[in-house]
């Protein structure tokens, strides 16, 4: 690892940590409410969902959303932050070469939706019996996830020409494919058309993937789960790659 | 021959909206020169340096910094660069600023703190070390861009109107650091609308309009070639040619 991407990586970790309660406490705070409220006050009321409790039903996926959220609205906000402005300049400037910008830019996103994903298991386990069935399917579905949600926040912070932009695609895309992704239900109980409507969503793949490593179990197929997440990762980083080494949008 | 600092030959820039900002731009700084440019807004001045620092798409010709292709590792680690719009990281405080740039460039972090604590002695921004950039003054921004620019010791410093906006005691005391770096060897490329920071410090002026050179020369020399008694002379007749 070069200086260079070194010294960024740490710039985008300090930029995490310096603002810890917008970039962790919050998204913490937000997602465990859900477990509690969702999990603990309705859970009594609904039978459980494919042999498990609800509350450990919803915890996978919660913390699915909790960290791709972070990883997009961390590298989305960063990155248009740094060319609005124009600090990136003092990077695009640098000897570094164009991988080593875009990888530097996305760890950041990494990072920060890795401690938040830490702090929500530690924080469910003191509420609810999650059990970790399949580890190492959890540890490929999470680096899937954050490839592919830290490079779209890149992408998109590169495109955006107002923080509306940035923000649209996290209201308007990302929090409702996540919600009707299966994070509170599992799509097996939907009428059609809605299940296989649900099958065309691409976080719904997400979650199931991370769900099978917490719980064991998923409604698809875990391969397919991992296919489909590691394809739509491969589109992001090659999107972002391509950016950096052309330059377009980024220079002028 | 030595190689210059900076060798452009037949730059073209040509923005996406059409328009032509450098037209087949050619150009020679020597090692170890003091150079200015000179030109009304949209010239081309900062379109010029930015190609030169890898900042935009230039759409053909090269640049070379010491014989090296402008968009290499090596010819950018060379180029320090202090822009006229202060694009300070709003995330970091002097210190903060200065040691990541260090490491951008390469440097290590001990060398890179050690240098960051010279740099805050030379533009008196110890006592700030610790202040974010967005609540420093003007002048203390203006000094830390410049601090910025030298952390990693360029060869070539390229300085675009770092006097904008500045009062006349700071601006007195940045051009006797830019003359003091200049004494030590390092080539300065510097642009300015004030023609008496041009005068007072340039061995050598281009005129440039319309992203084409219209002259280049010492400033006596300038005035000779235009039949002029001072260098506004020159400035308004060659922008009126």
């Amino acid at each position: 690892m070069s200086r260079g991407l070194v010294a960024l990586t740490g710039r985008e970790i300090l930029r995490v940590l310096k603002l810890w309660t917008q970039t962790i406490g919050a998204p913490v705070v937000s997602s465990f409410l859900f477990i509690l409220v969702f999990g603990l006050s309705l859970g009594n009321r609904i039978t459980s969902i494919g042999g498990f409790d609800y509350e450990v039903f919803i915890v996978p996926g919660l913390i699915t959303m909790a960290m791709v959220q972070a990883a997009y609205a961390n590298n989305s906000a960063s990155v248009f932050q740094a060319k609005f402005d124009r600090y990136l300049n003092d990077i695009l400037a640098a000897p570094m070469r164009s991988w080593e910008v875009n990888v530097g830019l996305s760890l950041g996103g990494v990072v920060r939706a890795l401690l938040i994903g830490a702090a929500l298991l530690v924080l469910s386990m003191l509420v609810v019996d999650v059990p970790l069935r399949e580890p190492l399917v959890l540890l490929l579905a999470v680096a899937l996830a954050l490839v592919l949600f830290s490079a779209l926040g890149v992408v998109v912070g590169i495109y955006a020409e107002s923080w509306d932009h940035t923000a649209f695609v996290n209201n308007l895309v990302i929090l409702p494919l996540t919600f009707l992704g299966g994070v509170f239900y599992s799509v097996d109980v939907l009428p059609s058309p809605w299940q296989e409507l649900s099958h065309v969503n691409p976080i719904f793949y997400l979650v199931q993937a991370v769900r099978y490593g917490f719980l064991g179990t998923s409604d698809v197929s875990v391969a397919l789960a991992l296919g489909v997440t590691a394809a739509l990762a491969a589109v992001c980083v090659a999107w972002s790659t391509l950016l950096f080494a052309t330059g377009r949008r980024i220079k002028p | 021959m030595p190689v210059p600092a900076l060798e452009i030959r037949g730059l073209t820039k040509r923005y996406d909206d059409g328009f032509l900002a450098l037209d087949g731009f050619d150009l020679t700084v020597p090692d170890g020169a003091f150079f200015g440019l000179l030109g009304p807004n949209g010239a081309g001045k900062t379109t010029l340096i930015s190609a030169v620092c890898n900042l935009i798409r230039i759409t053909s010709g090269e640049a070379l910094v010491f014989g090296e292709p402008h968009d290499s590792p090596k010819a950018r680690r060379m180029v320090g660069l202090a822009e006229q719009d202060v694009n300070l990281d709003r995330f970091l405080d002097v210190e903060e600023t200065l040691v990541y740039h260090g490491g951008y460039y390469g440097m290590s972090r001990r060398d890179a703190r050690a240098r960051a604590r010279e740099m805050m002695e030379v533009f008196d921004l110890s006592a700030k070390a610790d202040v974010r950039a967005p609540k420093l003054s003007g002048g203390m921004r203006r000094r830390l861009l410049l601090a910025r620019a030298l952390m990693h010791e360029p060869r070539l410093v390229i300085l675009d109107e770092p006097t904008a906006g500045v009062d006349f005691e700071l601006r007195l005391e940045l051009w006797r650091y830019i003359r003091r770096l200049h004494a030590e060897g390092t080539t300065i490329l510097l642009t300015t609308h004030y023609l008496e920071e041009a005068e007072e410090l340039c061995e050598e002026i281009a005129l440039i309009r319309g992203g084409r050179l219209l002259a280049r020369d010492s400033a006596d020399g300038l005035r000779q070639a235009y039949d002029a008694e001072t260098l506004t002379d020159v400035y308004v007749k060659a922008m009126a040619a």
